[in-house]
């Protein structure tokens, strides 16, 4: 490790109704694999975003090669030699491999683009890197850890001197990450500095040199990896104790019955061949990888997109499922994993919102009973505990975990019997994931049944009865809630398949 | 912040800050006009400016609907013509009575409008092509029809009854009728289903469409209005000035939009206020009175009314832009 080439100091940053980082501080030496772990939401992207300027920090400093800097673009950022390899890859699918490393900045020969130079001179980084990719392949036939390899490339021919890597191994196979770590460790030798965050404990103890921790947007320490073990890591990003221990037992009655039955439904590469069977009351929890089809799997349940074959029958009645509306009318809702594009209308209030799926039931003749719309609005902005000034405040103006429950009032309202909630506590604070937990197990409890999709390991632990495991579009198995570990869980997310 | 204080003042907040300010504009144009243009005040030029104004109102009234889905209907100018056209053609060529010519009229609008919603919301066509195409489709039909003549609807003492619509004596009828429909139109899009769908789908359609609504039948229900409209329209347009020509009437798409933009509706859709569009068009309406009273060509009226949709619309990015 070499001296410090970036150091951020007091870094804060407020958005409306989140104080997103409370005086975070933050460094990272040359030759450093630093880790910046800390769960959802603690502030770990923000801080990043902070650093590459697609945020404005609104107090602290942030010194780089021995200056103070501030940047307002990634642009700004990359030619001064700090990247970010993100998360989403930021790829043109048509283009080739070079074309997409050289976007931007395209080698030319008079007003022509240079293709031969460009190809050549991509090949160059990935012999520098090691990586066997012909750079004249378009980028759309590559497997998504090759297509990471390339962003890595990418960022590279910046000249980088410090990169960031969120969440590089998310979406890649095992081998793959072999790879990637093989890569980072020369990138270590050349003396860069690199930023590594990840949620995956084994990956952190094998790169990284040291980790910072956070926690709700607070800096919590920084521990060397060698002289620390799993639990001091783990203690630091729970911190005080707030989640309940995991479930030991199913809660669902012996005897409950099958209120959801899917048989070998296929859609695309993503979903292929799943059966599964959900009882009255139970919370099953659906858990893999990044990609491995569990929201392909729920969308098609739930006719958002067209399926090849399979049976769905609710309660015991096959149902023929080709749209949204027919979902609703079997009494399925769905809570997307993504609010804002696909469960919420910003621009409406939280009462119009509620009664989105069940208009119908709101008209009085020909017009909107507006009055009975904001009395059922209220009632369940009571019951859920929603934290808005008034039924007719615009969706936009409340938190991630408010607009969730308002989202969660919509299927309440249509009363749903059967409800999918794909990552329901993403991006939410932590004392609002707590209520969201809370309100899951209360409506299991009165006889909702709830399929879970999550990618928190803690949150599939603490909250389902029985564990369905996907991987790469396939199931890979299912575990009652007593013989489920962590350790089960990733073996199956990650098993290979012929 | 003196400014967001007012805008919080219970009236200011109802009427809507936007259209106080639109219609202090109106006043403000009608007393600078009265000033500078000899004769401007008075009976003779509001008559002609409301001429103007209702068949502009009933356009931008229905293309409100569909800008509030996000979408944007070209067609609505040439389709008022077609409209005019094939009925009037009816009456005096064919021998059809008036009644059942002002019908045709509004029918045509509808079967253009079923034409457009039906191309934009079950085939997904782009709007923007859809009603492109469907402007040509409008134009060539009407000359089609008519064999490239002009049409001239009769004048009110040789059975033309039609025009007591517009106005009778010196009463105008025509400003009665256009506030009952915008009346109805702003229920419609703020108390029934389809009002709120469509505003729903045009802020965010997968939302929408994953709540279990029928996104289609809605979304086509909102071009389905604008040309109906624009068949009212048409009645209107003949109404005040008889004569329609084939092969014209694209102008007024864009001042109709401008109308609708300028009242507050955002062309991203999800937004949209009938009483802004209302103001909107008089003001449009007011603005080419004054421009061909101050001796202009209506020519500057085109450049205009399209600088306002410019700054109107670039007014609605800066708005969303600083909230998110």
């Amino acid at each position: 490790m070499g001296e410090v080439i970036l150091e951020m100091k007091k870094i804060d940053k407020s958005f409306p109704g989140v104080h997103a980082l409370n005086n975070v501080d933050f460094e990272v030496k040359r030759g450093e694999v630093h880790a910046l772990m800390g769960e959802n939401g603690a502030g770990k992207s923000t801080l990043m975003k902070v650093l590459t300027g697609i945020y404005t920090k609104d107090s602290g400093t942030i010194i780089y090669e021995g200056k103070e800097v501030e940047f307002h673009s990634t642009r700004e950022a990359q030619d001064a030699g700090i990247v970010i390899v993100h998360q989403e890859l930021n790829m043109v699918g048509h283009l080739t491999v070079a074309q997409n490393i050289f976007i931007g900045r395209e080698f030319k020969k008079g007003i022509r683009i240079d293709d031969k130079k460009m190809n050549e001179e991509a090949k160059k980084l990935f012999d520098r890197l090691n990586i066997d990719i012909d750079p004249t392949m378009t980028m759309s036939d590559l497997t998504v850890g090759k297509q990471q390899m390339c962003e890595i490339a990418k960022a590279i021919s910046h000249d980088a001197k410090v990169i960031v890597f969120d969440e590089p191994s998310a979406a890649l196979t095992e081998a793959e990450i072999e790879d990637l770590f093989k890569i980072i460790r020369d990138l270590r030798e050349q003396q860069m500095g690199i930023v590594y965050i990840s949620h995956r404990m084994d990956e952190i103890k094998v790169i990284t040199d040291r980790v910072t921790v956070m926690r709700d947007g607070c800096y919590v320490g920084t521990l060397i990896t060698e002289e620390s073990t799993k639990d001091d890591i783990v203690n630091m990003m729970v911190g005080r104790v707030i989640y309940e221990e995991p479930k030991t037992q199913s809660q669902v009655a012996k005897d409950a019955p099958v209120v959801l039955k899917v048989e070998h439904l296929n859609a695309g590469r993503m979903v292929q061949d799943i059966s599964f069977e959900l009882h009255k009351g139970e919370i099953l929890g659906f858990s893999g990888l990044m990609g491995a089809g569990r929201t392909e799997t729920a969308r098609a349940i739930f006719g958002a997109d067209p399926k090849e074959s399979g049976e769905i029958y609710v309660n015991g009645q096959p149902v023929t499922i080709n749209s949204p509306e027919d979902a609703v009318r079997a009494g399925i809702g769905y809570l997307s994993e993504d609010r804002k594009r696909f469960g919420i209308v910003v621009q409406k209030t939280v009462a119009e919102n509620t009664t989105m799926a069940d208009l119908p039931n709101y008209m009085k003749g020909l017009f909107i009973d507006k009055k009975k719309e904001r009395e059922v609005a209220k009632k369940f902005v009571d019951s859920l505990a929603t934290k808005t000034p008034s039924v007719d405040q615009m969706v936009i103006n409340l938190s991630g975990g408010n607009q969730q429950k308002v989202v969660i009032a919509k299927w309440l309202c249509k009363n749903c019997d059967i409800l999918i909630f794909d990552e329901p506590t993403r991006g939410i604070d932590v004392g609002a994931k707590n209520e969201i937990y809370k309100l899951m197990n209360k409506l299991a409890s009165e006889g909702k049944s709830i399929i879970m999709i999550s990618s928190e390991m803690t949150e599939i632990l603490r909250m389902s009865d029985r564990v369905v495991v996907m991987c790469e579009g396939r199931k890979t198995g299912e575990l009652m809630i007593e013989d489920t570990t962590q350790e089960k869980i990733m073996n199956l997310a990650t098993r290979d398949i012929n | 912040m003196n400014l967001k204080k007012i805008k919080e003042i219970p009236i200011v907040k109802k009427l809507g800050f936007n259209r106080i300010v639109l219609t202090g504009v109106l006043v403000l144009m009608y007393v600078v006009l009265s000033l500078i243009v000899d004769k401007f005040a008075g009976m003779p030029r509001i008559m002609s400016a409301l001429n103007y104004a209702y068949f502009l109102g009933f356009l931008s009234l229905g293309v409100t609907f569909v800008i509030a889905t996000g979408g944007i209907d070209f067609s609505i100018g040439p389709v008022m013509f077609c409209c005019a056209l094939v009925s009037g053609y009816c009456l005096t060529s064919h021998g059809v009575p008036m009644l059942l010519s002002l019908i045709i009229s509004v029918i045509v609008g509808l079967i253009f409008g079923m034409f457009n919603g039906y191309l934009v919301a079950y085939w997904k066509v782009p709007p923007f092509i859809v009603s492109m195409a469907s402007m040509n489709i409008a134009k060539g039909v009407a000359s089609v029809f008519t064999k490239t003549q002009s049409v001239s609807w009769p004048q009110a003492a040789k059975g033309g009854w039609f025009r007591s619509l517009v106005k009778v004596g010196k009463f105008p009828v025509g400003i009665v009728v256009f506030f009952a429909i915008a009346i109805v139109c702003s229920i419609v899009l703020n108390h029934t289903k389809a009002g709120r769908y469509i505003l729903s789908l045009g802020s965010n359609r997968e939302a929408v469409r994953l709540s279990g609504v029928d996104i289609k039948k809605w979304e086509m229900l909102a071009y389905v209005i604008c040309g109906t409209l624009a068949g009212i329209a048409a009645i209107y347009f003949v109404g005040a000035y008889t004569t329609v020509q084939p092969g014209y009437g694209d102008q007024y798409n864009n001042e109709a939009i401008a109308g609708c933009v300028m009242g507050g509706t955002s062309m991203a859709g999800g937004l949209a206020s009938i009483g802004g569009t209302v103001i909107g068009v008089f003001i449009i309406a007011l603005l080419q009175e004054g421009i061909l009273a101050l001796g202009f060509t209506k020519d500057y009226q085109l450049i205009i009314t399209g600088l306002i949709v410019i700054v109107a619309v670039y007014a609605d990015v800066m708005a969303r832009r600083r909230k998110n």
